[in-house]
């Protein structure tokens, strides 16, 4: 099974393409909202392709899927801050750790989100939607301008880039809920 | 080693990774923003000012080293700016009303320079020095004519600088103190006028007393 090896190295390249790359940084909201999270989906294919080539490895390091979940996490967080985003486009050093650092979440979630349980996914769905409300609420508050390569214009588009996300998050949980409660009605 | 041990310990690792992925993305808690992170860079560094050519609103030419021997307090600004460069020469006119006159060009320099040379020629920057008080001597206005010599000096104190689209530029705002050798002392907020005013005075005075 080579599919998600070709899909998520190809997702990668494409993204590594320098004006592709440089065109993407340089809208903040297409820099936060799509190649970061296209980064992390490129991870997961190449996830998918490891897990079945060496899945003695990740039994090792990830048993429970715990430690992974918490490094996904991790590594999500600190691409948030609004800081990592600007260094990225100063430093080349930051700009490859993040090449780097976001597949590798990918990885460890598509790895972890296996193993981990109802409780932990809902936890994990939670966490992510109270931090995007957050996020969005920054960005569209913040009076000044917190990125030094960002507008305070682009920061607004991208404050509500958020709101977007965890309204549709939101409308989600909203569907599930109510949908399941009906189906065990029914029962 | 048993099972539970085995993941416990990984756990722990990443735990412990993700902490120091923190630590070290935000110098120990403190940056949390690329300003921030700018200016915890540049007290680190301590860059010295590069030798740039000013020209001036008295069309004066002359080398930053015509400084040496005298504090420079100086800002980045541009005249067509609309937002923040106001504010900021205001608390800059603030900072320089509460430095004892005798001082004043003795031993410390107030500069506002200019990092937009087209439009900034010296009698626009005759007519800005008006609104604020500044006579051109004690404060003097200048803007950097050399293309690589303004690029060399943003880049070394890490001015970003951005067109907004509506013919005006956004840029990152400061109070930067320079020492008697052209050495940066001190990044400071602007918006903190007295703290900025107080810095300076006691800077001057321990050092003449010293």
């Amino acid at each position: 099974m080579k599919k998600p090896l070709i899909i998520g190295s190809s997702i990668l390249l494409i993204l590594l393409i320098p004006p592709i790359r440089v065109y993407m940084e340089s809208i903040m909201i297409i820099h936060m909202l799509v190649q970061l999270p296209l980064l992390i989906i490129a991870g997961w294919f190449l996830g998918d392709y490891m897990i079945s080539k060496i899945p003695k490895v990740f039994i090792l390091s990830n048993d429970n899927g715990v430690p992974g979940i918490i490094l996904f996490v991790a590594i999500t967080m600190f691409w948030m801050l609004p800081r990592t985003l600007d260094e990225a486009l100063t430093f080349p050093m930051y700009e490859l750790f993040k090449f780097v650092s976001l597949p590798i979440s990918g990885i460890l979630l598509v790895d972890s989100w296996g193993k981990i349980n109802d409780l932990g996914r809902i936890f994990i769905y939670l966490n992510y939607l109270s931090m995007f409300a957050l996020m969005g609420w920054l960005y569209l508050d913040s009076p000044i301008q917190i990125c030094n390569n960002y507008l305070v214009d682009q920061q607004k588009v991208l404050g509500w880039g958020f709101i977007f996300i965890t309204a549709i998050m939101v409308l989600y949980v909203v569907q599930y809920v109510f949908t399941d409660q009906s189906e065990l009605e029914e029962t | 080693m048993n099972k539970k041990q085995h993941n416990f310990l990984i756990l722990c690792l990443s735990i412990i990774i993700s902490f120091l992925l923190f630590y070290v993305g935000t110098n120990g808690f403190q940056a949390f923003t690329a300003e921030s992170a700018r200016v915890y860079r540049l007290l680190e560094e301590k860059p010295s000012f590069p030798d740039v050519t000013l020209e001036d609103s008295m069309n004066r030419v002359y080398p930053f080293t015509e400084f040496k021997g005298k504090y420079v307090f100086l800002t980045f600004i541009y005249t067509s700016c609309t937002d923040v460069c106001p504010q900021l020469e205001m608390n800059l006119a603030e900072v320089y009303q509460q430095v004892p006159k005798e001082l004043l060009g003795e031993e410390i320099v107030f500069l506002s320079i200019s990092f937009d040379p087209e439009r900034d020629d010296p009698a626009t920057l005759e007519k800005y020095q008006f609104f604020f008080n500044s006579d051109g001597e004690t404060w003097r206005m200048a803007r950097i004519t050399d293309e690589n010599e303004l690029t060399a000096l943003l880049d070394e104190f890490g001015v970003i600088v951005i067109p907004d689209g509506y013919g005006g530029y956004s840029h990152n705002s400061a109070f930067y103190f320079v020492g008697r050798d052209g050495e940066l002392l001190e990044v400071m907020d602007y918006k903190k006028i007295d703290e900025a005013a107080v810095k300076v005075v006691n800077t001057l005075q321990n050092d003449m007393e010293g």
